[in-house]
């Protein structure tokens, strides 16, 4: 249909919009097969074919993630990466090895490591990007370092002498560089939210947070006195407000997550390619709390099916609103990307999934 | 037979992101296309993507352009017939069997590592390195402790040198005791004795007033010299860190919370572990002096004492096991 139109509109007018949603198609039971395989081979091979285990565990996740009928694919090397990895041992195992040493070593090696960090991000980033492709054009990352040293470091040291107060400042300004100076192919991401839309989420979690954290207390605290003086014991009187209140700190998060999730991706766009988030605050606490339970109640194996459950519901609540079509993007071709800054990333567990 | 198969799909050429429908077909050794793009390579320099329930095969050329099949049947029917064969470790995750298999292996491996290999393992390399490496460790934690958690011992000098003397006067169960020091110190944490990797034996007054009975602390003090001589501070480090970082392999999917608490849990054992192996030590050392265990039977008696009055465990002793099962541990030893 639309390429019909495409045919009969002059070019002048509005390209049509259709839209297409993200669809994830990898099952738990499958990725639990290769998450048993990969880590049998990688505690056997003492760490090294963790590598592999990462190419593949990524391969089938991209591939399983469908835009438009075509689906992703990921292009990182083994080799590159068990090189960074054994980079990144070196450095993280320097550090612990500082910290056991003497204090004094470790304050100077925790130094190293925050000046180093923002560098590795970078690196990690371009990386990450570079070895994503759709449709046979690869993404990539054009930020500069002086940007990764602004946002990763200059700006969170400055949020944290203000007390937190630049904060959601600093969120924004992250996920500003992240978000523009991705491309695919010649196309770059653009991001459109307001510092004063950070502010506005983060104040709405501090209100929710203190507010019904106070309220939560003293109706608690009123009924463990009632249960108290009907003489169900004082102990029991005590536990109230806080069965009250992890829960509700925990909705809230999950409220907070969903929006500062919508805000993010609803003001990105790929060219004149906008997305759209519907992230709710019940699917978050849905997910999480079944998440968890299953990986209790199965001494940890369940992990791989709650993985896929979670990349599954990100994407699945993602829409792309795809302006006339997404043929008009170009291959910029350009040389590989090392995977230092991956490995300490990765050993690190910092998340940098767009 | 091959040539009968034609799988219809989208051609990306690696230039644009523009879709070109396309046949796949092989001839003659060769991977081609014929349709709104044309092309025809030897299959050798065509990368298949691997085998997965639900994602679409690709083909992947030299220059990065490729094919996209419509249909998996097709695509995997022309596969078949050209004998495309996947990857020993691909057909590992397909079968249910074979994954049941390796589950059993990883299990098992995991839990002889744990238990043997790496209590083993790291017992060699503490042996094989030398004493001045385990004294680089730890260096400045009496230092913090001196600021946050002691004070200048109390006891009288004369009492200190008649303990220490009478100390360096016991023979170690076995050659090779490494150098240490003995050091008094005021407690504001309550009783205790701890050994530092330095060679540093702390003991507070507050143990040598529960105690009273000499022999008694000779046999707290004996235990300490057990950790330094098993050079526990190096082992439970290597054992820490290993499983710390295979906890991380594994768990490192779940949340944060939830990660920590098993590489916990697992490192509490060696944690006891060690706390019996010094309790051996000291033990046979009390028993190479002709001291009798009812010495050490009385430090164990005191600490489970303390432990039933202060209710729950003191985080000292969170790590050790309980004084009753160490009580009745040696209480074995004597029968």
């Amino acid at each position: 249909m639309s390429a019909v139109l495409e045919k009969i509109t002059p070019s002048a007018a509005p390209p049509a919009v259709t839209e297409e949603r993200f669809v994830f198609t990898a099952s738990g039971s499958e990725y639990f097969r290769i998450w048993i395989v990969n880590l049998l081979l990688t505690i056997v091979t003492l760490g090294v074919y963790s590598a592999w285990a990462k190419v593949r565990t990524h391969q089938y996740f991209y591939s399983n993630i469908r835009l438009a009928g075509s689906s992703f694919e990921y292009h990182g090397n083994p080799l590159a990466i068990l090189k960074g990895l054994l980079i990144g041992v070196a450095l993280l195992g320097g550090y612990q090895l500082a910290l056991h040493l003497s204090p004094v070593a470790g304050f100077a090696m925790m130094g190293v490591m925050a000046a180093l960090l923002p560098w590795l991000l970078w690196k990690s980033l371009q990386f990450a990007l570079h070895n994503s492709s759709f449709r046979g054009i690869r993404f990539g990352f054009r930020g500069s370092l002086g940007g990764a040293y602004l946002n990763y470091l200059v700006l969170p040291i400055a949020s944290v002498f203000t007390l937190g107060l630049l904060y959601p400042f600093v969120h924004q300004r992250i996920k500003r560089f992240q978000h523009t100076e991705s491309r695919y192919g010649d196309t770059f991401f653009s991001f459109d939210a307001k510092v004063g839309a950070f502010y506005k989420a983060y104040g709405h979690l501090i209100v929710l947070q203190i507010g019904g954290g106070i309220a939560l207390g003293i109706a608690g605290a009123i009924l463990g006195a009632l249960l108290g003086w009907a003489g169900l014991g004082a102990k029991a009187g005590m536990i109230v407000p806080f069965i009250l209140i992890y829960p509700y700190m925990l909705c809230v998060t999950w409220a907070f997550m969903a929006v500062i999730q919508n805000l993010i991706w609803n003001h990105t766009q790929l060219g004149p390619h906008r997305f759209v988030s519907t992230m709710t605050w019940q699917g978050l606490m849905k997910l999480y709390v079944t998440n968890t339970l299953g990986m209790i109640f199965t001494l940890g194996l369940y992990i791989p099916f709650a993985h896929v459950r979670m990349v599954k519901y990100r994407l699945e609540c993602t829409t792309l609103l795809v302006a006339g079509s997404l043929d008009d993007v170009s291959a910029v071709k350009g040389g590989e990307v090392g995977a230092l800054g991956d490995g300490v990333v990765d050993l690190a567990g910092i998340d940098l999934s767009l | 037979m091959t040539d009968a198969i034609a799988v219809p799909g989208r051609f990306y050429d690696g230039q644009s992101a523009r879709a070109h429908r396309v046949v796949l077909s092989v001839r003659d050794g060769h991977a081609c296309l014929e349709g709104e793009a044309q092309r025809c390579v030897p299959l050798a320099q065509v990368r298949v993507s691997e085998r997965t329930a639900r994602a679409p095969r690709k083909l992947t050329f030299a220059d990065e352009a490729c094919f996209e099949p419509d249909e998996r049947a097709a695509m995997e029917s022309l596969l078949h017939a050209t004998g495309h064969r996947d990857g020993s470790v691909v057909r590992l995750q397909q079968s249910w069997r074979a994954v049941s298999i390796a589950l059993a292996a990883l299990v098992l491996v995991l839990a002889t590592g744990y238990l043997y290999v790496l209590p083993a393992g790291a017992a060699w390399i503490a042996r094989a390195l030398p004493l001045s490496v385990e004294r680089q460790l730890g260096q400045g934690v009496l230092d913090v402790l001196d600021r946050h958690a002691f004070r200048p011992t109390r006891l009288p000098a004369a009492r200190r040198t008649a303990l220490a003397q009478a100390f360096a006067r016991l023979a170690p169960p076995r050659d090779g005791a490494p150098p240490y020091r003995l050091l008094f110190r005021q407690s504001r944490i309550g009783p205790n004795a701890f050994a530092l990797p330095s060679g540093d034996i702390v003991l507070t007054d507050e143990l040598v007033t529960l105690l009273e009975d000499d022999q008694a602390i000779l046999a707290t003090l004996a235990h300490e010299l057990g950790h330094l001589h098993e050079r526990h501070m190096t082992r439970r480090l290597i054992q820490g860190s290993v499983v710390t970082a295979v906890g991380t392999l594994v768990f490192g999917d779940a949340t944060s919370l939830l990660a920590g608490l098993p590489a916990l849990a697992l490192d509490l054992r060696y944690s006891r572990d060690a706390e019996q192996e010094a309790d051996d030590y000291a033990a046979a050392m009390l028993r190479q002096n002709g001291i009798g265990l009812a010495h050490l039977e009385r430090l164990f008696a005191a600490l489970q004492e303390l432990e039933e009055k202060d209710g729950a465990p003191p985080p000292y002793l969170s790590s050790h096991p309980p004084s009753a099962e160490r009580l009745a541990r040696l209480r074995r030893q004597l029968d």
